[in-house]
């Protein structure tokens, strides 16, 4: 099933040529779905600005943005590719600067450009390298040529770092936090859902032009997961904002994601094309549930924002019963991002675990040790997760309002905003209970990955046991019904009474009192506090009355901190002393240029 | 018919299992002790009474007993029950175990918090944390498992021919039992983790969770943790005991006499042992963690 698609097109080196192959087709998809609902959302969400800020400008960003990431996944050529890329990048800034009058908005779209172009530029050498190894710029052609292993693993490392930027990879993620959240929330949607996962498709197609690689680029990737997973998600535990909080749980779904390409790559490396199919399979399946079941959080996030004005998730609370639908589309997504039954995240990691347990039983000593290694990660990541969005959802939805009941009401939650978010959460169940369509595309997708022809492989093996888990999860639904059934049955006598919450024979006692988002964390940061550099700071209470007392505990981002601060840091003291050597007149540039070209022409002369 | 079986089984054992235990309690403590049934009756008196709600709960709160009790019948249907094989069995069914739990372990915890007071997020809180060292152990001694039988389904991990092949991995099986028995005691809330006798404290976890639910709500989640810990001891005998299909009087019995055992022993430790500090837990979970690891390497190293 490939189809392409030529055009002329003047351009050195370049050409139009559009490719349509199983990879590109999933992420296609994905991106499609959640362009149009994230646009159909902004419809809604953009209403409140319309008069005050140059909305259309943001929607023809908006425009270039879904187009460039469009060709970028169809394109089957190194310059129309790198193009589409820039313009993304370019586009997703302006983008992310919507309310370019707040400091850290700005500075939040520094640092993604910036981070964006370093990228940028180990991909250029990259893609030149993989060009002069088959004298063509055609990923085709690329792809049948030969590459000799080291110039292999060169490119490979290239690859990761270079698309690790755009990816979130730790410890290259440390734009990804600070831009999502500082965008509008569709643009967030569709930065996390999507944006990133050009960064997997990136290295996904250079596997693919590669062929088989090395068996330590699977142990790499493998690490990279397991590390950008669980720091991803012990972050996103210990943050107060909830957009803030969403994105570093993208980092946590790409070490997923990272997981299964690095058993996708071992398969392939040890020759068991039934483990690359496996798990290059459940990769882009995760990639294409994440991509829906983020967008479904960040556009409810954003309705739930929009009716606070706030993002402080302390400072939120028994909205469930301010926006009742809202709260069940975001518990979908939560349960979703979870990888709990019923929904899809369950299917793909099923798939990823599934993965790594023949990983396990097949692989040598070492594979065993890594794979081992990758499942008791992916079942921490999963609880973490759980603890994670159970206090999101305990804290912004239940109990009661941690604010004054008045300061609540803002902006009507528009039918535009609601019906993208439905679409979403009505792909989440249907993966999740019917997954064979889409995890049979994902094979394919993986099987086109790994080279390897689908036929042959025993697929059965993985669909049979799929067919019995949805028969297992369909079981426990009737299950849920007969019990409530009984539960009617037995309270149909006895009228059910409402009261108070039980305090324990506490009298005097304010919403303020429960716990928080930082408190709910507080026994699992304090747990990881040596990685997580976790600090919690309170004033003594002193006299006998004392009047105010304040708390507050912040996690740092050790790879920001004490790492990137630093050497950048560093950077620009050294420039600064660079300074001395800048000449202030334009006509001594002039004239350097002037003598370089002298310069070269003689040379070019002799 | 086997689910139906299977369902007769815990409905009728697991209450009687929490019984054996608060008898051995009572034993130790040199007391008389309620009958064996009271849990029973406890159940019947729960269901017969009307339920009080908190103005600040949701629909959240009152769906909790259900999907927990779902929760843990279906686990019941992955577990083999002496002579009744598990009727739900297939490839990979530990993730449906492992994650099924976890649903309810969602809902419990937004249920707490549901309650919107401090004692309940205390409870969830601290559930959120236990059961993250939980799940790890959980996998660690699955891996482990799974390499002994070198299958990836619950019912052929821990039967077939396991319990025969103690004289070959014997060090391998006593590390992951003594891994897994802790495992049994955290999940189950019971003590050195947490204590199931005691309202209103703040050093527990699980109670504290369901402090606000009463009546029919209350009935189902004790009935759900009840079946819980039975249906984990009944993970815990097959791989100490050898359950052959062949006798099914002799199988039933052999289950039944393992049942009490784990009963009684857990009833020891809970006699003979003091609730840890919530400080020293993790180190508690930390050690079967490493108990689990160390199974795995073992197996490892003996191929």
């Amino acid at each position: 099933m490939e189809k392409y698609f030529q055009s002329s097109w003047h351009v050195p080196f370049g050409e139009f040529s559009l490719k349509f192959d199983p990879l590109s087709f999933i992420f296609l998809v994905a991106v499609i779905i959640l362009i149009l609902c994230a646009g159909i959302y902004a419809v809604g969400y953009m209403r409140p600005y319309a008069s005050k800020r140059p909305v259309g400008l943001h929607i023809f960003f908006y425009l270039v943005l879904s187009l460039a990431l469009i060709v970028i996944v169809l394109a089957n050529n190194v310059i129309l590719f790198l193009g589409a890329w820039e313009i993304m990048s370019v586009s997703a800034f302006f983008l992310v600067v919507f309310k370019d009058e707040e400091s850290d908005v700005r500075r939040a779209g520094f640092l993604y450009l910036i981070a964006s172009h370093c990228g940028t530029f180990l991909l250029i050498i990259m893609f030149f390298l993989m060009a002069s190894n088959s004298g063509s710029m055609n990923f085709d052609i690329i792809s049948h040529a030969p590459f000799p292993p080291v110039l292999a693993g060169v490119i490979f490392l290239l690859a990761i770092f270079g698309f690790g930027v755009k990816a979130g990879f730790i410890p290259l993620h440390i734009w990804l936090p600070h831009a999502h959240p500082a965008a509008p929330s569709h643009v967030s949607a569709v930065l996390s859902g999507v944006m990133i996962k050009m960064g997997i498709y990136g290295i996904c197609r250079v596997l693919w032009m590669i062929g088989v690689l090395p068996d330590w680029c699977g142990y790499l990737l493998l690490i990279i997961g397991v590390l950008c997973g669980v720091m991803g998600v012990l972050y996103a535990l210990g943050q107060h904002e909830l957009k803030r909080l969403l994105a570093y749980h993208s980092i946590e779904n790409i070490g997923i994601v990272a997981l299964g390409l690095g058993v996708g790559l071992l398969g392939e490396s040890h020759r068991m094309p039934f483990l690359a199919v496996l798990g290059f399979g459940g990769a882009l399946l995760h990639v294409f549930n994440h991509a829906i079941f983020k967008g479904l959080l960040f556009l409810a996030a954003g309705a739930v924002i929009q009716k606070t004005h706030t993002g402080e998730m302390d400072r939120m609370g028994g909205m469930a019963k301010v926006m009742p639908l809202v709260s069940i589309l975001f518990l979908i997504g939560a349960l979703a991002i979870c990888g709990l039954p019923l929904f899809n995240g369950f299917i793909s990691e099923f798939i990823i675990y599934f993965g790594l347990f023949q990983g396990i039983f097949h692989l040598p000593l070492q594979g065993t040790f890594v794979c081992a290694l990758g499942i008791i990660a992916l079942a921490l990541m999963g609880t973490l997760a759980l603890a994670c969005f159970s206090k999101v959802y305990g804290t912004v939805f239940l109990g009661e309002p941690r604010v004054p009941k008045g300061s609540q009401l803002g902006e009507r939650i528009s039918l535009w905003m609601c019906i993208p978010m439905i679409v979403l959460a009505g792909f989440c169940l249907w993966i999740g209970l019917f997954p064979r369509t889409a995890a049979g595309i994902a094979f394919l997708g993986g099987a086109f990955l790994s080279h390897a022809d689908l036929l042959e492989l025993p697929m059965d093996n993985i669909f049979s046991p799929l067919t019995c888990m949805i028969g297992g999860v369909v079981l426990f639904l009737a299950l849920v019904l007969i019990l409530t059934y009984l539960r009617v049955l037995f309270l149909k006598a006895l009228p059910a009474s409402v009261s108070e919450t039980w305090r324990c024979g506490f009298s005097y006692v304010t919403p303020r009192m429960q716990y928080t988002s930082s408190s709910f964390a507080r026994l699992i940061l304090d747990f990881f506090k040596r990685i997580l550099f976790y600090k919690r700071t309170f004033p003594q209470v002193k006299g006998f009355f004392p009047q105010s007392a304040s708390m507050s505990s912040s996690v740092s981002d050790f790879f920001e901190e004490f790492l990137f601060k630093p050497v950048f840091g560093k950077l620009t003291n050294l420039s600064r002393k660079l300074d001395i050597s800048r000449i202030r007149y334009t006509q001594m540039y002039l004239m350097y240029i002037f003598l370089y070209l002298i310069i070269l022409l003689v040379w070019k002369l002799k | 018919m086997l689910i139906f079986s299977h369902w007769i089984i815990v409905f009728l054992l697991a209450p009687l299992f929490v019984g054996v235990i608060a008898k051995v309690k009572a034993f130790f403590a040199g007391k008389k002790g309620p009958s064996l049934f009271q849990p029973f009756f406890d159940l019947q008196r729960l269901f017969q009474k009307d339920s009080v709600y908190s103005r600040t709960t949701t629909w959240v709160f009152r769906a909790v007993p259900i999907i927990c009790l779902a929760a843990v019948l279906l686990l019941a249907l992955l577990v083999p029950l002496g002579p009744f094989k598990a009727p739900l069995q297939f490839t990979g069914d530990i993730f449906l175990a492992a994650s099924i739990l976890g649903l309810a372990r969602f809902f419990m915890i937004i249920a707490a918090l549901d309650t919107g007071y401090s004692f309940e997020g205390m409870g969830a809180s601290r559930e959120a944390f236990f059961s993250c060292l939980c799940e790890m152990i959980l996998f660690m001694n699955f891996i482990t498992l799974s390499l002994a039988q070198h299958s990836i389904s619950l019912s052929s991990m821990i039967g077939g021919n396991l319990p025969l092949s103690w004289k070959l991995w014997g060090t391998v099986l006593i590390l992951v039992v003594g891994s897994f028995f802790i495992l049994i005691l955290a999940e189950n809330a019971r003590i050195p983790i947490d204590d199931p006798d005691t309202h209103l404290e703040l050093t527990m976890i699980h109670e504290v969770k369901i402090l606000d639910h009463s009546g029919v709500d209350l009935g189902f989640l004790l009935y759900a943790s009840a079946i819980k810990l039975f249906v984990f001891a009944g993970i815990l005998i097959p791989i100490i005991l050898p359950i052959e299909p062949v006798n099914k009087v002799m199988d039933m019995l052999i289950f039944l006499g393992g049942m009490l055992a784990v009963s009684i022993a857990v009833g020891i430790v809970e006699s003979t042992t003091a609730r840890l500090r919530l400080n020293r837990v993790n180190h508690l979970l930390l050690i079967a963690f490493a108990l689990g690891f160390f199974g795995f390497v073992v197996k490892m190293w003996k191929g």
